[in-house]
C-alpha cells in the first residue's frame, strides 16, 4: 500500500521536475513535494502508523525517493541558475571597441625623454647632476673659463645681456665652475640645461636649446681616457657600435681641445648627403680642463687633471627622432609634441 | 677665411698632395675646413685671342667677331661687350658652340668676371699678351674654406704663410719664406712715428714710397685676391690686402701728400674726435678709441679702417705704407663700438706678433716693384716700438706629456714635431725638454706646458691614442633631488593625461601686461632679438596660454604642462630663479565646471591633503572660479579658470610654485596602526546659503565632532523643494571610533547631538 504510494509519488514529482518551464514552476514542486507540508512528510507521517517489524523497510524506501527526488531538483534548479546567469551575462554584451572615457596618457617633451636618458647613464658612471642658474655673471660664463673680456672667443657665442651687466648663460660650462667651486676633486658631473644664443631662429637656429655638460676631474686623465669615455658613453646614447674621431678644437676652457666626430650613423662612415660625403658628423666639442680653468676654482693643475665635454641635448634629440626644424621643439604644438 | 691652394703651394716646397687630401689633413691637425671651391675653371683652357674683325649682329647690341685664338684656330663668337672691337687682344674661352640670335657662337671671349679673376663684368678682358698665349699666371685653383672659429687662437693662421707652415709641417716638406729683409735699406725715415702709450701699439713701422703709379693690379693679383674673397681696386690697395693675405700682416697706405706733416701718431682718440673713413661713413670716437693721427688729427681707425681723406687715389704719387701692431682687445672694443668689423680688426683682435710688422712692409717692397714699375723707397724704416721680451721657455717634462696624452711618445718624435713648428727645443734635463716659442704662437697662444701637449697630440693624430678606461674610484654620487622630484611629477601628469611644452623665456610687454605684470619689473634683455622678446618671464602663464589659443585651433580638448623657471629681480646678486609647474586643461565645449573639478582632482593627486580656498581673482582668471592652493600649512599655488575673455572655449589652470612645495614635502613617512575597533558612520545635513562653501561647513561640522572623528566626507547637495529660494542642503558622512574600544551607540549618538546643538548655535539648521 505504501510502497506504491511511495513509487508513485516520486514518478509524479520526477515528472514535474522534468517539465517545470520556469523557476518559479520548479520552486512550487519543491513546495509541494520536499516543503515541510509536502508530501513527503505526509507519507512520512503515514508510516509512523505502520506496525514496528515494517518500518525499517519503508523507511528505507521512503529515504530512496526522497534523496531521488532533491536530486532531480538540484540538477533541474541548477540548470533554471545556469541558464539565468548566461541569460543576464548575455544581455551585458559591450563593445569594447568604443573609446574608454577619461584622458589618455600624456607625453614627456622629446628634450625631457633624451635628457632622462642620459642622466641614468652618467648616474650609473658615478657622474652627480648639478644645476646652475639660467642667468649667469659674466665671471661664470666667460672669465673663469679662460674667455677674459675682450677675448675673440667671445665672438663664438652670440650672448644676451641683460640690463645691468650679466647674462644668460650662453652655454652650460659655468656649472663646471659651480661645480669645483661646490665640491673638492676627485668630481664626476654632468649638468643638463636650458642655454640661449643671441641668434636669430630659423629650421635649424634656436635662440633657445638645450646641453649637457660634463666634466671628470681625478688625479689621472687622459685623452686616452677621455676616447675611452666618449666611445662608451655615445654607444650607450646611440645604442650601437660608434666610430669616433678626435680632431683639433679651439675652446679656452680646455687644452689641448677637440671636435669629436662620430662616423655618420646614416652612411656609417661611406659618406652622403647627410654628412656632406665626408662620412663623419661633427658630435660635441671636448678636451682636457685648461689648467687657468682648475687654478680659477682652487684646484691645483699639477696634482689634479680632468676632461670636460659639451653635448647638444637638442640636437641629439633632433638625430633620435629625425626632427628636422628645430623650432617645433618649443613651439607647444600638441600634434608634434602627442607623438613622443 | 678662404686659402687659396696654388698660394700655399708657392711656400710648401714639393706640394703635390691633392687639395681634397690636404683638406682633410689640415682638419685632423689643425683646424676645421669648411668645404673646398674650384675657381678659375675656364683658366685651364683658356688662351689670348685677338680679334680680327666685328660686325653687328642687326637688332641686337651684340656683335659677331671673328677671333685668332692660337691652337684653337679662327673662331667665329658672338659677344655682347661693348669694348670688343678689332684689334683687342682678349681672353677665348671655349666653351662649346651655341646659337646666339641665329649665329653659331664657337666658345666666348671672356670677362674678368667670368674667367674669375675679378669683379669686372663691364667687358671682354683686354690683355697684352701675344696671340694663343695661355693667360700670364692663371691657372684654376682650389679655394679651401677654414672655419673662423677654429683659428680664434691662431693669428698667425690668418694669412697663407702660416697656414703653409702648418702643412709644411703636417706633410714634412721644406717651407719657403717669401720675406726678404734685406729690401728694406738701413737709412734714416722721412717719417716720424709717435706712440704715447706702447701698450695700446706696441709697434708701428712705416716706410715712404715716391714715384707711385696707381693702377690696375696684375692680373694674377686680381685673381689672387677674388679667389679668397677680396675684391681688386688698385695696385696700391690690392698689395696691403695681399700681404695681409699672405702674412697675416694688416697694412694701411696713405698718400703721403695729403698728409699734414711728416708726424704719425698712434693715440687714443680726444673728445669730440671723428673720421670719415673708407666707406665714407662718418664715425663719432672717443678716448676708448685708438686712432692714427697726423698733425690735422685722425687719418684712421689703428686696426680697423683707414681714412677717406688720405685715402689712394688716382693721383696719388708718394704713398707711406703703415704695417703695425695694435693691443687685441682695444681694437676689438673699437670695431665692436662702432660696429665696424674689417679683415684688418680681425685679424688684430687675435693678437698679432709686433715681429711681424717689418717682415711685411719687406714683402711690400718686392711686391710694388712688380705692381708699379719705377716706385722709390725713400729713406729707411721708422719703427717704433715697445721693448720686444722673448718669453721664457717651457719645460716639458716627457713624463708628463705621456701622462696627459695617454700614450708614450718618442722623444725624437717630439722633438721633430715641435721644430717643424718652429719651436726651439734642447734636452734641459734627461727626460726633460726647454722648448721656446715662436713669436707669432707667444702672443696669446701658447704659454704653458698644456699648449704643448696639445701641439704634440695634434700631430702624432689622435688616432694614434688607444682608449683606456679610466681607474676611478667607485662612489655613489650626490642625489639631485629637486630633479628626482620634477621628474616624478613629470611622470604623473603624463599619467593623467598632460603633455609635456617646452616655452621661451622672453615674453612680450604685451603678454606681461595682459597678466598684470608690469615691464619695469622684470630682468629685461639689453640686446634682444626683437622687441617682443626683451622680458624674462616673471611667469609661465603668458607662453601657456598662448599654446592653449594655438592649440585650440586645432583640438577640441586638451591637456598641457610646462615646468620652467620664472625669473625675478633681485635686490642684489643674480636674480630669483623660481622653478613652476603650470597645467591647463582645456575644452571647447561645457561651461567649464567638468574641467575645472578634474584639475582639482589633478592637484590633489599633485598635493595630496591639499585644499583650495577661493581668493579674489586676477585679471587674467574667471572673477568666481579662482582659488589659493593650500598644502602643508603653505599656499603653493593658484588654481583657476582663465577668464572666459581671453580665450575661445574653458581653460583650467593650476599654477604651482615647486620651489616652496619641494621645501614641504614629507621627507620621511612614519607607520600609524590601524585601528582594531570597528567605527561608526552617520549623515548629516546642513542647510545653508546657496554660495556658502562646502568646505567651510565640513570644518564646522569636524570642529563640533570632537576628538573621536576619524574622517568627514562630502556626500551630495541639494536645492529645490521644500527648501527656500537661496538655501541648500549639504550632506556629509562623519565617521567615529576610538583606538581603545568600540563606541557605544549612546556614546556615538551624544557625539551627534553635540554637532547637532554646535551648528544650531551658529544659526544652521539641520536635516536629520
Amino acid at each position: 500500500m505504501l510502497e506504491s504510494q511511495v513509487s508513485e509519488l516520486q514518478s509524479g514529482s520526477l515528472a514535474r521536475i522534468a517539465s517545470a518551464a520556469t523557476a518559479a514552476e520548479l520552486e512550487q514542486v519543491r513546495v509541494d513535494v520536499l516543503g515541510r507540508k509536502g508530501s513527503l512528510n505526509q507519507l512520512s507521517k503515514e508510516m509512523s502508523k505502520l506496525p514496528p517489524a515494517e518500518k525499517p523497510a519503508a523507511g528505507k524506501l521512503l529515504n530512496a525517493a526522497k534523496q531521488a527526488i532533491e536530486t532531480a531538483f538540484d540538477t533541474r534548479h541548477q540548470q533554471f541558475a545556469d541558464a539565468a546567469l548566461r541569460a543576464r551575462l548575455d544581455a551585458e554584451w559591450l563593445d569594447l571597441t568604443l573609446p574608454p572615457p577619461g584622458p589618455r596618457l600624456g607625453h614627456l617633451h622629446p628634450i625631457t625623454q633624451i635628457r632622462s636618458e642620459i642622466e641614468e647613464l652618467f648616474v650609473s658612471f658615478g657622474f652627480a647632476i648639478l644645476d646652475g642658474p639660467e642667468v649667469e655673471t659674466e665671471y661664470h660664463n666667460f672669465d673663469a673659463l679662460n674667455i677674459p673680456a675682450d677675448h675673440p672667443a667671445r665672438d663664438m657665442q652670440d650672448t644676451f645681456w641683460l640690463t645691468g651687466g650679466n647674462l644668460l648663460r650662453t652655454h652650460t660650462s659655468p656649472v663646471q665652475v659651480r661645480g669645483m667651486e661646490r665640491y673638492q676633486p676627485p668630481l664626476r658631473m654632468i649638468a643638463p640645461g636650458r642655454v640661449f644664443r643671441n641668434e636669430s631662429v630659423d629650421a635649424s637656429h634656436e635662440h633657445t636649446f638645450y646641453q649637457v655638460e660634463g666634466m671628470m676631474i681625478d688625479r689621472e686623465v687622459s685623452v686616452a681616457h677621455l676616447i675611452y669615455f666618449m666611445k662608451t658613453l655615445l654607444t650607450a646614447i646611440f645604442k650601437r657600435e660608434v666610430t669616433v674621431r678626435l680632431r683639433p678644437g679651439f675652446f679656452p676652457f680646455v687644452e689641448p681641445g677637440f671636435e669629436l666626430d662620430i662616423h655618420c650613423l646614416i652612411c656609417d662612415g661611406a659618406g652622403c648627403p647627410v654628412c656632406k660625403q665626408s662620412g663623419w658628423v661633427e658630435l660635441l666639442p671636448c678636451g682636457l680642463v685648461n689648467p687657468n680653468v682648475l687654478r680659477m676654482s682652487g684646484i691645483d693643475p699639477e696634482e689634479w687633471n680632468g676632461f670636460a665635454f659639451g653635448l647638444g641635448l637638442t640636437r641629439l634629440v633632433m638625430m633620435r627622432y629625425g626632427i628636422d626644424d628645430i623650432r617645433l621643439l618649443q613651439g607647444g604644438d600638441l600634434r608634434f609634441l602627442n607623438q613622443f | 677665411l678662404k686659402f687659396s691652394y696654388n698660394w700655399i703651394r708657392e711656400f710648401v716646397e714639393g706640394l703635390d698632395t691633392p687639395a681634397a687630401e690636404l683638406e682633410r689633413r689640415i682638419t685632423m691637425k689643425t683646424a676645421e675646413c669648411e668645404g673646398i671651391e674650384t675657381v678659375g675653371a675656364l683658366l685651364a683652357d683658356a688662351c689670348a685671342a685677338r680679334v680680327e674683325s666685328v660686325a653687328p649682329l642687326d637688332g641686337t647690341h651684340n656683335v659677331v667677331a671673328v677671333v685668332e685664338a692660337g691652337r684653337y684656330g679662327r673662331k667665329t663668337v658672338v659677344c655682347g661687350a661693348p669694348n670688343c672691337r678689332s684689334g683687342v687682344v682678349s681672353a677665348y674661352a671655349p666653351v662649346g658652340v651655341k646659337t646666339v640670335y641665329g649665329v653659331q657662337s664657337d666658345g666666348m671671349l671672356a670677362s674678368g668676371a667670368e674667367l674669375g679673376i675679378n669683379r669686372d663684368a663691364a667687358g671682354i678682358l683686354e690683355l697684352e699678351s701675344q696671340t694663343g698665349a695661355p693667360l700670364p699666371g692663371l691657372a684654376p685653383d682650389n679655394i679651401i674654406e677654414i672655419d673662423n672659429k677654429s683659428i680664434t687662437h691662431r693669428p698667425d693662421l690668418w694669412g697663407h704663410h702660416g697656414m703653409a707652415r702648418e702643412v709644411a709641417a703636417i706633410l714634412g716638406n721644406p717651407l719657403r719664406d717669401p720675406v726678404k729683409l734685406e729690401s728694406i735699406p738701413d737709412s734714416p725715415s722721412r717719417v716720424r712715428i709717435e706712440i704715447p702709450d706702447l701698450d695700446l701699439c706696441p709697434r708701428y713701422s712705416a716706410l715712404v714710397f715716391e714715384n707711385v703709379t696707381v693702377k690696375p693690379s696684375p692680373l694674377w693679383l686680381q685673381y689672387r685676391l677674388t679667389a679668397i674673397g677680396l675684391n681688386p681696386i688698385n695696385n696700391i690697395v690690392d698689395l696691403t690686402n695681399y700681404v695681409m693675405a699672405e702674412m697675416a700682416q694688416p697694412m694701411h697706405a696713405f698718400d703721403r701728400d695729403l698728409l699734414r706733416g711728416n708726424t704719425i701718431w698712434a693715440r687714443p682718440a680726444r673728445a669730440g674726435e671723428f673720421i670719415v673713413a673708407l666707406n665714407e661713413e662718418r664715425y663719432d670716437l672717443n678716448p676708448a678709441n685708438l686712432v692714427i693721427a697726423d698733425a690735422g688729427g685722425p687719418i684712421a681707425i689703428a686696426g680697423v679702417i683707414g681714412g677717406y681723406d688720405s685715402a689712394i687715389t688716382g693721383a696719388t704719387t708718394s704713398i707711406v705704407l703703415e704695417s703695425a701692431n695694435f693691443q687685441a682687445a682695444s681694437i676689438r672694443k673699437t670695431s665692436a663700438a662702432l660696429k665696424l668689423r674689417t679683415d684688418a680688426s680681425m685679424r688684430f683682435e687675435k693678437s698679432q706678433d709686433p715681429v711681424n710688422t717689418v717682415r711685411g712692409l719687406a714683402r711690400a717692397v718686392e711686391l710694388l716693384r712688380e705692381v708699379s714699375p719705377g716706385a722709390r723707397l725713400v729713406g729707411g724704416l721708422a719703427d717704433c716700438m715697445k721693448p720686444m721680451v722673448a718669453p721664457p721657455p717651457i719645460s716639458l717634462p716627457l713624463d708628463w706629456l705621456t701622462r696627459k696624452l695617454g700614450r708614450p711618445v718618442p722623444p725624437s718624435e717630439v722633438r721633430e714635431i715641435l721644430e717643424r713648428l718652429a719651436f726651439g727645443v734642447s734636452e734641459s734635463a734627461p727626460g726633460r725638454f726647454s722648448v721656446t716659442v715662436p713669436s707669432w704662437r707667444a702672443t696669446k697662444d701658447i704659454s704653458v706646458k698644456d699648449d704643448l701637449v696639445e701641439e704634440v697630440g695634434r700631430m702624432i693624430g689622435y688616432d694614434s691614442i688607444e682608449p683606456r678606461a679610466p681607474a676611478i674610484l667607485a662612489t655613489v654620487p650626490p642625489a639631485n633631488e629637486e630633479r628626482v622630484f620634477q621628474q616624478n611629477l613629470r611622470a604623473l601628469l603624463a599619467a593623467q593625461g598632460f603633455t609635456e611644452v617646452y616655452n621661451y623665456s622672453f615674453v612680450s610687454e604685451d603678454a606681461a601686461r595682459a597678466f598684470g605684470f608690469e615691464p619695469a619689473d622684470h630682468v629685461t634683455v639689453a640686446n634682444p632679438i626683437a622687441s617682443d622678446q626683451a622680458l624674462l618671464r616673471l611667469s609661465l602663464l603668458p607662453e601657456i596660454w598662448k599654446n592653449i589659443t594655438e592649440n585650440a585651433k586645432h583640438l577640441d580638448t586638451f591637456r598641457l604642462f610646462e615646468i620652467g623657471r620664472e625669473i625675478h629681480k633681485s635686490a642684489e646678486g643674480l636674480p630669483d630663479e623660481i622653478t613652476h609647474l603650470v597645467a591647463a586643461l582645456y575644452n571647447k565645449e561645457g561651461d567649464g565646471r567638468e574641467g575645472l573639478f578634474e584639475m582639482k582632482r589633478v592637484a590633489l593627486c599633485l598635493l595630496p591633503g591639499g585644499e583650495l580656498r577661493p581668493a579674489e581673482a586676477r585679471a587674467y582668471e574667471h572673477p568666481a572660479r579662482a582659488a589659493d592652493v593650500l598644502w602643508r600649512g603653505g599656499t603653493v599655488g593658484r588654481l583657476f579658470e582663465l577668464h572666459p575673455r581671453l580665450v575661445e572655449g574653458r581653460a583650467a589652470i593650476l599654477d604651482i610654485d615647486l620651489r616652496l612645495m619641494e621645501s614641504l614635502a614629507a621627507r620621511e613617512k612614519r607607520y600609524t596602526p590601524i585601528r582594531r575597533y570597528p567605527a561608526s558612520a552617520f549623515d548629516l545635513s546642513v542647510i545653508a546659503g546657496v554660495r556658502e562653501l562646502a568646505g567651510g561647513l565640513s570644518d564646522k561640522l569636524a570642529r563640533f565632532a570632537g576628538p573621536m572623528l576619524e574622517s568627514i566626507e562630502y556626500v551630495r547637495e541639494y536645492s529645490g523643494p521644500p527648501l527656500a529660494e537661496g538655501q541648500k542642503s549639504v550632506s556629509f558622512r562623519l565617521t567615529v571610533g576610538s583606538a581603545e574600544r568600540t563606541l557605544s551607540s549612546e556614546e556615538v549618538g551624544q557625539i551627534r547631538a553635540g554637532i547637532i546643538e554646535g551648528m544650531r548655535g551658529l544659526g544652521y539648521e539641520l536635516r536629520v
